[in-house]
Order: C-alpha cells, then structure tokens, then sequence
C-alpha cells in the first residue's frame, strides 16, 4: 500500500517536472553574494524574461566572501548537481573549475575566443580562456583601489604621493597635525583573507617584478617579495599601518574608513559606494581615488578581481544557459550595472556611455587604474597557491614569521604547484 | 516451566530466522551510512584524485599519498596540535565538568535556572562559540583587553594580540573549547552524581568521615563510570576539533593552530585533492581508533 503510494507519488512528481519543461525552461543561478548585488542581477534577468517568454530565472545567492562561496560551489559542483545552470565566480577559478570538468566549454555557443573574447578587457579575456576554451565569460570588473580623504590632504596641503615612501611620509604628517591617536594612515588587508594575496602581490608588482610568466610558471622575485613586506612592517612600525593589521579583513577597512579613521585605504570597488552612499558614513563627499603608488623606480600596479558567469557542465538546459549568459556578459548589461550599482565594466568603451560618465563620474578614473591591472596567479591549483601567500602573509604581518622566512615559504610551496 | 534461554531460542531454526531477518534492515542500514563510506575512504586513498586535473591524476598509486604523509610537515604540525588540544581539553573540562555538577547537585530551592545555565553553551553551536570568542579576544574591540587594562595590565603589553601570537591564540582556543564542552561533561557527571544512594554519606558521617573524605573515598568512584563515558564521548570530539579554530584564527597565526581536521578540509575542499584528503582522513580515523582501543581496554578491565 505504502509502496504504491510512493510509486504513485513519483509519477506525478515525474510528470509535473516533464510537464513544466514542455513549457517553460527553468534556469537557475547562483549569483554570489551582496557584494555582487543579486538585487541588480534579477531586474537584468527580468529584462531577459519578458524579452524571452520560455525562459524562467531563478536565483540563488550565498557566501558573503569569494572564499565561502568556493567551498559552496565546489561542494555542489563535486556532486555533479545538476539543479544549477549557471555559476557566478571570481576572477580565481575559471581555471580551477574548468580543469576540473565542471564548467561548460562555451565556445559552440559563442563563438571562438578570438572574437567573442576580442570586445573585453585583457585581463578577463585571458582569464576566462583556457586551453582555447572559453570557460566562463565576464559579468562585471573590479580592482584594488586606493581610496584617500581628499580634504585631509588638502588641509595639511599634501599632493597625491606616487610612491609608498611618499605615502607613509603624507600620512605620518597628516597623523602628527591631527592629533588623533585612532587615525590610521593606510588600512590594508592582513588577515588570511583572499584580499591578503593582493597584499601580498601589490608592493611587489610595484617594483616591476612578475609573479608568474604566460605559462603559469612561477618566476618568484625572492629579494623583492621581502623588500615588498618589509615595506608593510616599516610602515607598521612607523605607526602608519596598525599593529594589529594581520586581523584586518576586508569589512574592517571599510568600517574604519567609513567611520573617518583612515587617511588611505585599500579596497576593491565596491567600497566607492558605501562611502558615498551609506547613512553612518562620515567621510561622504570626502573621499578621492587615486592610482596605487608604486616603489621608487618600478611602475603602478593593481590586483584585478572581477566575477564571471559560467555555465554548468552537468547543466540540463545548456544551450538556454549559455544564451542567457552571452546576455549577461553583453555591454548593455555592462552599461546598466555600472550605472545602477556603480559596478565596473569589463569591456573598456562602456567607460565612456555618456549614461555611465553621467552617473558614476570617477569611472572616468577608474579606467585607466583596471586597464593596468594584473591578474593574481592563473592556475587549475589556485587553491593552494591562495591559501599558501595569503597564510604566509598573515603570519609574516602578525609576526611571527620573518619575511626571508615567509618567502622561502612561499617559494618552496609553489615550486611544486606552478610549475 | 522456565522459558528457554536467549541461546536456546537462538539454536531454535525458525527462531534464528526470524532473528536474522528482523537485523537485516538495521544491518543493511549501517553498511550504507558507516561501512559504505569508510572503505570508500580507505580506497579513495590509493588514489591521486586531484579533481582539477594534472597528469598522473585519476590514477592509482598505491601507497604513495601515504609515504606523503609521513612526510608531510603540515600533517605532523597539526597532528601535534589536535594532540595538544586534545591532551589539555579534556582533562581541562573535566575538572571544570566535575566543579559544574557538583554546584548544580547542590539542594538548590529552584533547580531550573541552574541547569538552564548549564545546559546553554551546550546547546550553542560551536561556531557561534568561536566566533563569540574571536571577538573577545579581538586586539581592539575585544573584552579580555579592556578588562586587562582595567585591572592595571596584569603585566601583559598593553593592547595584546591574542589571536596573532601562535601560544596565547593555542591558550584562548583551548580556553573556548573547555569552555563550550564542560556543560557537556557536567550534564553527564550530574547524572551520575544522582545516582549515588544519600545513605552512603549517611553512614560515612556517622562513622566521622569529613567532607573531603566522603567526596575521595564515596563520590569519585561511585562517578567513575560516568567519567570514563564522558571521557570517550569528550576524547573523540576533541580529536575531531574543527570549528572553533575555524572561526577564531582559521589555523593562524601561520599554521599554528590547526588541526587534522581542518587540514583534511582544506586539502579536499580548498585544493580538490580528494585522495591526499582521504589518506589524511584515514589516519585520522586511525588516531581515534587507537585512542578508542586504550580506553575501551581500560572499561574491559574493570
């Protein structure tokens, strides 16, 4: 009895889904966390519906972080779970995902590389190809910026410095004439956070040193990878950066900026808006953008990061994925998150829409600091070689680990990784 | 007319039967949940399945990622740790337990707030344990240095970083965890504390017996089954510690707190390499099981 009531269930469950599919494709995507604003995704995804009438979206979100969101995926994605289509994921993992045989190869659907790839910056254009695979194409942009407080500087008549020496010397100046023990001259990331790899690579790109060459072998800079974290501990000891600075994530820098206690911060985009925009912001109509100096002698250099759509290979409805993705990526959704959400655009002429210089007018500097930008360490073993430079870095900012250390560490580590 | 023994029944063909079809669905049960999953464990770990591919991976290797092991710094490193925690835990909230029952044994008027206060951190998850903790002992905003600095320093520096120094991070960890487990041990030790007869203490006070003779020579021994329970029970958690390093420090400052467990996660989850995490599981696995055989050889005895 029991029995046939079951089986009797899973008929009807059976024919209500092939019914549904007849009809209507469902399509569901995971579209990261609040920082990746799923509010945005969804009217976008709602254009699509009423655009294709046999298309349903679905959304899912979670992980407030780059690094929680790859534990969900990659558990989801190692049980070949079929109940997402398309994936949203930053700029680390294409690599890492596509080697592992979870993403769809695009390419049938969009085209080859050399022209889909062609209208996007080359940083997203290299990522998100591998083996001449198109493994995910890009949804929106992001950089490490370099925030400061215009009218602190202006006060204390201090010019944008361009490099780190001259940073540290513009904050102390501005720390001593103001007097207050809680200012902070630059808040970065400590804490063994993903942003930590990007503290980690910035004073060292910054001497004009690669991290790794085209073909993912590392092409590690021992000397400069120390002079590089001794730049943070000199300016730790110079009370410039806080002491406490390996417990800082990427919230607490926005906080403490937020709050008026940071002269130069480092952040990714998003940070623009919660500066501007947040109610308990202090420093609203404060704030300037500026490229990241650079150490006497080398070049400016920033940390892309950016997230991509991909579509799943263990996806039911591919070619509708796929198709929704292309739309996505497209510079129209481009165009409309920048001007919504002030999200960076990955292909380079949406900078320039009168519609996005009108409503996010620092786009206009914004820009040239992407276009520099350099990609952390493209590799199908990114998980460790993250967790490696960021552990290490942690610990070489808290202490108890001497640079000469830290590096040897790192290099002994990803020899065998990136090789 | 005596009814026949379990044994007679059991040599009764039709009985045995019967006996064997009504275990086999709870049979078939634990193969699928335990016996499935632990040798395909154990054959996982033959193998190099790095799930983002490589050459040589989805090969077999035999005991290949076991001599890794033995060779690895980070699997010796967290091995001392969880040891470590394991060997100060434990012993810890046993004491700590003990205090706790014998407080909550006593002839309170209201009972129930007592055992609300005792049965809370239990029920709180350990995450929320940990991540509750992280923030008192955070550099700035944490409660440990404002009362440190209240009470004059104590002779630490001032604004010290707790979870940024590998011993006082190990020390606040091993605090947390003491703190979150001996509600457990309490609430086991308060049952076997009711359990022991008043007129034990009766006759002991009528033979002149003080209090701390009665608790020695009375409410140790009569408790030590409950103890060495709550010891087993307490034991292998504590080999298995994952979420409260997780949340306090992630295993830093570095990698000096972290554990097998979180080193089996980050290998499997964070690098996909499926058979170096399941040789690292199965020696983990391992550990618990000798330190199960101690203790279990310990109760045969008694």
């Amino acid at each position: 009895m029991k029995r046939r009531f079951l089986l009797g269930t899973l008929a009807l469950v059976a024919g209500l889904a092939s019914g549904a599919a007849d009809a209507q494709t469902t399509l569901r995507v995971f579209s990261g966390g609040a920082n990746q604003r799923p509010d945005l995704m969804r009217k976008l995804f709602d254009q699509y519906q009423a655009a294709n009438p046999g298309v349903k979206i679905d959304i899912e979100t979670g992980g407030a972080t780059s690094e929680l969101q790859r534990q969900y995926l990659s558990t989801v994605l190692n049980a070949k779970d079929a109940a997402i289509d398309i994936y949203m994921i930053d700029i680390v993992n294409p690599a890492q995902y596509f080697g592992a045989g979870w993403l769809e190869p695009l390419n049938a659907y969009v085209g080859e590389p050399a022209s889909a790839m062609k209208p996007y910056l080359p940083a997203y254009a290299q990522a998100n190809v591998i083996n001449g695979k198109i493994a995910a194409m890009p949804a929106f942009a992001d950089a490490m910026f370099m925030y400061y407080r215009r009218d602190l500087l202006e006060k204390h008549g201090v010019a944008e410095p361009k490099t780190w020496d001259e940073l540290s010397a513009a904050a102390q100046k501005i720390q001593k004439a103001e007097g207050d023990p809680n200012l902070q001259g630059l808040s970065i990331q400590g804490a063994p956070i993903e942003g930590a790899v990007c503290t980690f690579l910035l004073p060292y790109w910054s001497q004009g040193k690669d991290f790794n060459d085209a073909n993912g072998r590392m092409t590690l800079d021992k000397g400069a990878a120390v002079k590089g974290l001794n730049q943070w501990l000199g300016m730790v000891d110079a009370g410039v950066i806080k002491k406490n600075v390996a417990e800082v994530k990427t919230p607490d820098t926005v906080n403490e900026f937020k709050a008026g206690q940071v002269v130069f911060a480092i952040n990714w985009g998003f940070a623009w808006d919660r500066f501007k925009d947040d109610k308990d912001s202090k420093v609203a109509g404060k704030v300037g953008v500026m490229p990241l100096p650079a150490m006497a002698g080398g070049k400016s250099a920033t940390c892309v990061g950016g997230w991509q759509w991909a579509v799943s290979a263990f996806s039911r409805h591919k070619p509708e994925a796929a198709k929704l993705v292309q739309f996505m990526a497209s510079a129209n959704a481009g165009k409309f998150l920048a001007a919504e959400g002030s999200l960076l655009p990955t292909i380079p002429s949406v900078y320039a829409e009168p519609e996005v210089v009108k409503a996010v007018p620092w786009f206009k500097d914004a820009a040239a600091v992407v276009l520099a930008g350099r990609s952390r360490p493209l590799s199908e073993r990114y998980g460790e070689v993250s967790d490696t430079i960021r552990t290490t870095t942690s610990a070489v900012l808290a202490r108890t680990k001497k640079p000469e250390e830290g590096v040897a560490e790192i290099e002994s580590r990803l020899a065998r990784v990136m090789r | 007319m005596a009814t026949p023994s379990l044994i007679e029944r059991a040599r009764d063909p039709s009985e045995r039967t019967l006996a064997i079809l009504l275990l086999a669905p709870a049979f078939a049960l634990l193969a699928l949940i335990v016996v499935y999953p632990i040798g395909k464990l154990i054959w996982n770990s033959f193998f190099d399945l790095r799930l983002s591919g490589g050459s040589g991976a989805f090969k077999f290797v035999g005991l290949l990622n076991y001599e890794d092991v033995l060779k690895d710094k980070d699997f010796w490193n967290a091995t001392k740790n969880t040891v470590l925690i394991t060997l100060i835990t434990v012993p810890g909230a046993l004491v700590v337990g003990l205090g706790l029952a014998l407080l909550a044994n006593l002839p309170f008027r209201r009972r129930w707030p007592v055992r609300l206060a005792l049965l809370l951190p239990w029920a709180l998850p350990l995450s929320f344990a940990g991540l509750i903790f992280a923030w008192f002992f955070h550099t700035e905003y944490g409660v440990v240095n404002d009362v440190v600095r209240r009470l004059g320093g104590l002779g630490f520096e001032p604004q010290t970083m707790w979870l940024l120094k590998p011993n006082y991070a190990f020390a606040a960890i091993c605090l947390t965890i003491i703190w979150k487990t001996s509600s457990f041990m309490a609430l086991i030790l308060l049952a076997g504390l009711q359990m022991i007869p008043r007129s034990l203490y009766e006759a002991a006070e009528v033979d002149g017996a003080s209090r701390w003779q009665q608790f020695w020579q009375i409410t140790i021994p009569m408790l030590m089954p409950s103890i060495v329970v709550a010891l087993i029970f307490r034991t292998i958690t504590a080999l298995q510690t994952f979420d409260i390093p997780y949340t306090m420090t992630k295993g830093g400052p570095g990698n000096a707190t972290e554990t097998l467990a979180m080193l089996i996660h980050k290998t499997t989850i964070d690098y996909l390499d499926v058979g170096y995490g399941s040789t690292l599981a199965v020696c983990m696995f391992l550990l618990s099981l000798c330190v199960t055989a101690v203790y279990l050889r310990r109760i045969g005895k008694e």
